[in-house]
């Protein structure tokens, strides 16, 4: 076994032990806070797949978020459909989503396609109200309870396994291809790799695991309605993949820290003005540290080597 | 060393035999902990006076010795109007806080995300801040909540009660907020017309996040009908104000309570607001005939003595409100507090002293009727103020 | 018929609106190749300083200039000090920046005037002219005249100045400009001051019609993006000649197809977005790039 996948596994025993045994020690609000970074967890997997991996810019995840959130809200309220069952249905309506969108999408790049995303996010909520027979529109629609604990421990869980499937999936030639793209397009179509195909698959990818996500916050919170998934989402999501740092999954665990507490850090640190602590540790951070946390930790790991 | 053993024992002892256990969380004898979620921050950021305001009063309360010798504590917590943080402030609030009650949390969405969890854990869900009639009709399935000031679509049935008194067959045409709020106004205003619903020309909704509905103005005047209603909030009242004048439309306007702050109304030309029609229950800082008054007197001494650098408007005197009658029925809920007796308390209201609240004006509930305040009079904007006309009239959704 | 026009020309005055912030957003992005998301709030920010100034008894227009003045030297320093460091780093980490920018100002803006709506004045008058059965005001044409002013100051400072061809050139090629003189770092810092100048312009000039509070430009924000892609996002006269089309075609969508009306104007507006990005993603008047490979 290389050194590498021994070191990454250790550390993956250890963190899954952590986790598992976490709940005991905090309380139980703590518990669900913990859980919804999980959830971010998961969503910030999908967008590093899509972004660090592929390189294609998204502002607007919080839409992919919402396809699986309502799905599993719908499926849940109108249908009767145990809610643990919809979350995988979530991510599949959210992937297909995700494969549509990416087909048209390969015609722009960059800033182009991050404007385009930004569109379908700001967009989505007044959709959301219009097709009130099926969302409830504002009024919303209005899910089953559960304990912080199991909310913690069914986020924890497909986290854990979201994150073993996306190394499974990046260390096979589809992820070399990705990186392949991100790096230089040009050189990769000129070895064989069809941009189409890849691009068009990381966004499937990206938005199948955004879609459990939704999913998982439409059933923690118990309510879905359309400003549960704002633009502020998918934007709070793209500030967490660079502070965890891009192309590096367990990064992703401290950008999910991140999108959870900075709101509650920044309110008590100013009542009066928690935005400006807020705006002021992103722009601080990003300026600090523009490769996040992974960047952080490979030049602590540099600075360690001779 | 044996000593010092039974000098610790006793000391253990002594501080077990004091405490006495939490029977009911965020009561003590000396105390009781409120929580509420309010949006300090984000786009109705305008509206967090109410929480101010219901605070500036409990210090007053506590003050004169609070509610049985028990100081209220009103910890309120920021949710930038987004019920995904309302939820989980509330689930702070409950859960590690530990309050004895949810008060006066302000947004239609975000009491619908906590209403669940509140009732599932026997929490009461006191005096909510929104007009949503749900909160105090749904009972049966959300026994632990209550609502508080005059619902939407009691609203609505005043306007058009009065439109087909005094304006009977003229067409109507309505601009109203699409979201739950405009669109209950609009149902209780059809629900109030009856037969006769097809008044209503043409109705147009708008985004709660566009820029401006000056298109929707214009759309709503090609109907040629000569009452507009305006179902808003804030700038966008406004603007409809304004639009309508400059297209040279001069219907008869009604505008719902919500947007009709006299600093709001300030904001138009006096052409374009003249003569517009709104109803009332609160008492208005800002109005000129409550300047003698009594209530608003200790109003402004409160607020001067406990939120002090902070301008009073409508929201703080709508909290305060809220606060006044939070106070009753804690005294109403007796010596031995429990959520139980609060709530049979908020259940079983005959208050009719509350000094911000229109002289006449009874807050009056009963089990099966959860809504504080249903009476309401019409007022009439004339010359840069309100001027309050007519009887009090019924607001029952 | 008579509301067709009506709304043609309430269109014409709401696209006013949009272009002037698409302004702003163009040429901070054709100088320094950078969306700038805050760009709606800086405007905001701007807006309110002017209102303090206002308030302090300066009268409009110089308070105006010196808004203008105090916008420029602010859009400088932002970028001295929190672009220029990232410079170089791919995309994201500036998006991040400018999401980041955004929240500040915003919050900043909200702690040290609150959050109450209020009224600016508008050096235009806002009496209604009606011509047959369409009516607007003197503001109306101000805010589109005010754009088309710009749009031309801008064509020949860009064409006809030195500094505006040290700033295309820093934008188009920055190490071979270094090399035939050009102050690279200055021309960036000169495009994010124009743009925050141009931002401020447009917060001062909407203000009057949609009310000044913190979130004034938010609505805002999504359209000024529709109609700078759709005019192309390098190109000044493009992002007004965007803004006023979109602003009417909103208009007319909503009036005549009602699924587009209220709410739905949002989404008629990512739809021409998505349109105009895949048909031609260099807008009506931006020029194909071409790929050196």
């Amino acid at each position: 076994m290389s050194r590498r996948l021994a070191l990454n596994t250790a550390g993956f025993v250890v963190a899954a032990l952590v986790v598992a045994v976490l709940p005991r020690f905090i309380s139980s609000y703590h518990a669900l806070e913990w859980a919804n970074v999980g959830i971010y967890f998961v969503a910030l997997l999908g967008l590093n797949v899509l972004t660090g991996y592929s390189g294609q810019v998204s502002l607007g995840h919080g839409a992919f978020m919402a396809i699986g959130g309502y799905t599993s809200a719908i499926l849940i309220a109108h249908h009767g459909v145990h809610d643990v069952w919809t979350i995988p249905l979530a991510g599949l309506v959210a992937g297909g989503a995700g494969l549509g969108f990416g087909l048209p999408a390969l015609r722009l790049t960059g800033l182009y396609l991050a404007l385009a995303t930004f569109a379908v996010a700001v967009a989505f909520p007044a959709l959301a109200r219009k097709f009130e027979r099926f969302t409830g529109g504002n009024a919303g629609l209005v899910l089953t309870l559960h304990t912080n604990d199991w909310l913690y421990y069914l986020s924890w869980s497909i986290a854990g396994a979201g994150l073993l499937l996306g190394w499974l999936v990046l260390a096979t030639p589809i992820g070399r291809s990705f990186r392949a793209l991100r790096d230089s397009e040009v050189a990769a179509i000129s070895s064989g790799i069809s941009p189409a195909l890849y691009k068009t698959l990381a966004f499937g990818i990206s938005s199948f695991y955004a879609g459990i996500a939704g999913s998982l916050v439409a059933i923690s919170t118990a309510y879905v309605n359309p400003q549960t998934f704002p633009i502020t989402l998918s934007l709070f999501l793209v500030v967490g993949l660079a502070v965890g740092g891009l192309g590096s999954l367990p990064g992703s665990v401290v950008g999910a820290i991140l999108i959870q507490f900075l709101p509650t850090y920044a309110a008590h640190v100013s009542k009066q003005a928690p935005q400006v602590i807020e705006g002021a540790i992103l722009v601080g951070v990003m300026l600090l540290l523009p490769g996040g946390a992974a960047g952080l930790f490979r030049l602590v790991q540099s600075s360690r080597q001779p | 060393m044996k000593v010092a053993v039974a000098a610790v024992a006793l000391l253990v002892a002594a501080s077990v035999a004091g405490a006495r256990p939490l029977a009911t969380p965020g009561v003590s004898s000396s105390s009781i902990l409120i929580g509420g979620t309010v949006p300090l921050t984000g786009e109705a950021a305008a509206a967090a006076g109410v929480a101010r305001g219901a605070d500036a009063y409990f210090k007053y309360v506590n003050a004169k010795g609070g509610v049985f010798n028990r100081k209220i504590t009103y910890k309120y917590l920021d949710d930038g109007y987004e019920p995904q943080r309302t939820f989980l402030d509330v689930r702070q609030l409950v859960q590690q806080d530990g309050v004895f009650a949810i008060f006066n949390s302000l947004g239609t969405s975000n009491n619908s995300a906590i209403r669940g969890f509140l009732n599932q854990a026997g929490v009461p869900q006191l005096f909510v801040a929104s007009g949503a009639s749900t909160f105090g009709r749904d009972y049966k399935k959300y026994p632990w909540t209550i609502g508080f000031i005059p619902t939407y679509s009691g609203e609505g049935k005043v306007y058009a009660r009065y439109l087909l008194a005094k304006r009977p067959g003229a067409k109507i045409a309505v601009l109203y907020q699409d979201d739950d709020y405009g669109k209950e106004l609009v149902s209780g205003l059809q629900a109030g017309l009856g037969a006769k619903k097809s008044l209503i020309v043409k109705k147009v909704g708008y985004d709660p996040s566009a820029s401006d509905v000056r298109s929707e103005v214009a759309s709503l005047k090609a109907s040629k009908a000569k009452v507009f209603m305006i179902f808003a909030f804030g700038k966008f009242a406004v603007q409809a104000f304004i639009t309508a004048n400059q297209l040279g439309w001069h219907p008869q306007i009604v505008v719902n309570d919500v947007a009709a702050a006299t600093s709001l109304m300030q904001l138009s030309p006096p052409k374009a607001t003249e003569g517009a029609i709104s109803i009332v229950f609160g008492k208005d800082p800002d109005a000129p005939m409550w300047k003698r008054d009594k209530g608003m007197k200790l109003f402004r001494s409160i607020m001067a003595r406990y939120a002090s650098g902070q301008t009073p408007n409508g929201y703080y005197a709508a909290g305060m409100a809220s606060a006044y009658t939070l106070v009753d029925t804690l005294k109403k809920a007796g010596k031995n507090l429990t959520r139980k007796s609060v709530l049979t308390a908020a259940t079983h209201l005959n208050e009719k002293t509350n000094p911000f609240v229109l002289p006449g004006i009874k807050v009056h509930t009963t089990p099966s009727f959860r809504f504080p305040i249903s009476q309401v009079r019409l007022e009439r904007w004339h010359n840069g103020h309100w001027v309050i006309f007519g009887p009090l009239l019924s607001a029952k959704p | 018929m008579a509301q067709f026009w009506q709304q043609v020309v309430s269109g014409l005055a709401s696209g006013g609106i949009y272009a002037s912030l698409a302004l702003a957003l163009v040429i901070v992005y054709r100088s320094s190749g950078v969306i700038n998301f805050a760009q709606g709030e800086m405007a905001t920010f701007a807006t309110f300083l002017a209102w303090t100034f206002l308030h302090h008894g300066i009268s409009f227009w110089p308070a105006f200039a010196l808004t203008l003045a105090v916008a420029f030297a602010g859009g400088v320093a932002l970028e001295r000090v929190v672009i220029r460091p990232v410079e170089g780093r791919p995309v994201l980490t500036v998006v991040i920046l400018t999401i980041g920018l955004l929240i500040l100002i915003n919050g900043a803006t909200q702690w040290i005037w609150g959050g109450a709506v209020r009224k600016f004045p508008s050096p235009f008058s806002t009496r209604p002219i009606h011509v047959g059965s369409a009516a607007f005001s003197i503001q109306d044409i101000g805010i589109v005249g005010v754009c088309l002013v710009a749009v031309a100051l801008l064509t020949l400072f860009f064409r006809f100045t030195k500094l505006g061809l040290g700033l295309r050139a820093a934008a188009v090629n920055p190490e071979e400009s270094r090399l035939v003189g050009v102050r690279v770092g200055w021309m960036l810092a000169l495009g994010w001051g124009l743009s925050a100048a141009l931002g401020a312009v447009s917060g001062m000039m909407v203000a009057p019609v949609v009310f000044l509070d913190p979130n004034m430009m938010q609505g805002i924000l999504l359209y000024a993006f529709a109609a700078a892609v759709l005019g192309g996002l390098e190109s000044p006269v493009g992002a007004v000649v965007g803004g006023l089309a979109l602003g009417v075609l909103l208009n007319l969508l909503g009036t005549y197809f009602s699924t587009f009306g209220g709410e739905m104007r949002l989404v008629g507006g990512l739809a021409v977005i998505l349109a105009v990005l895949l048909i031609r993603p260099t807008g009506l008047f931006g020029r194909t790039a071409v790929r050196r490979v």
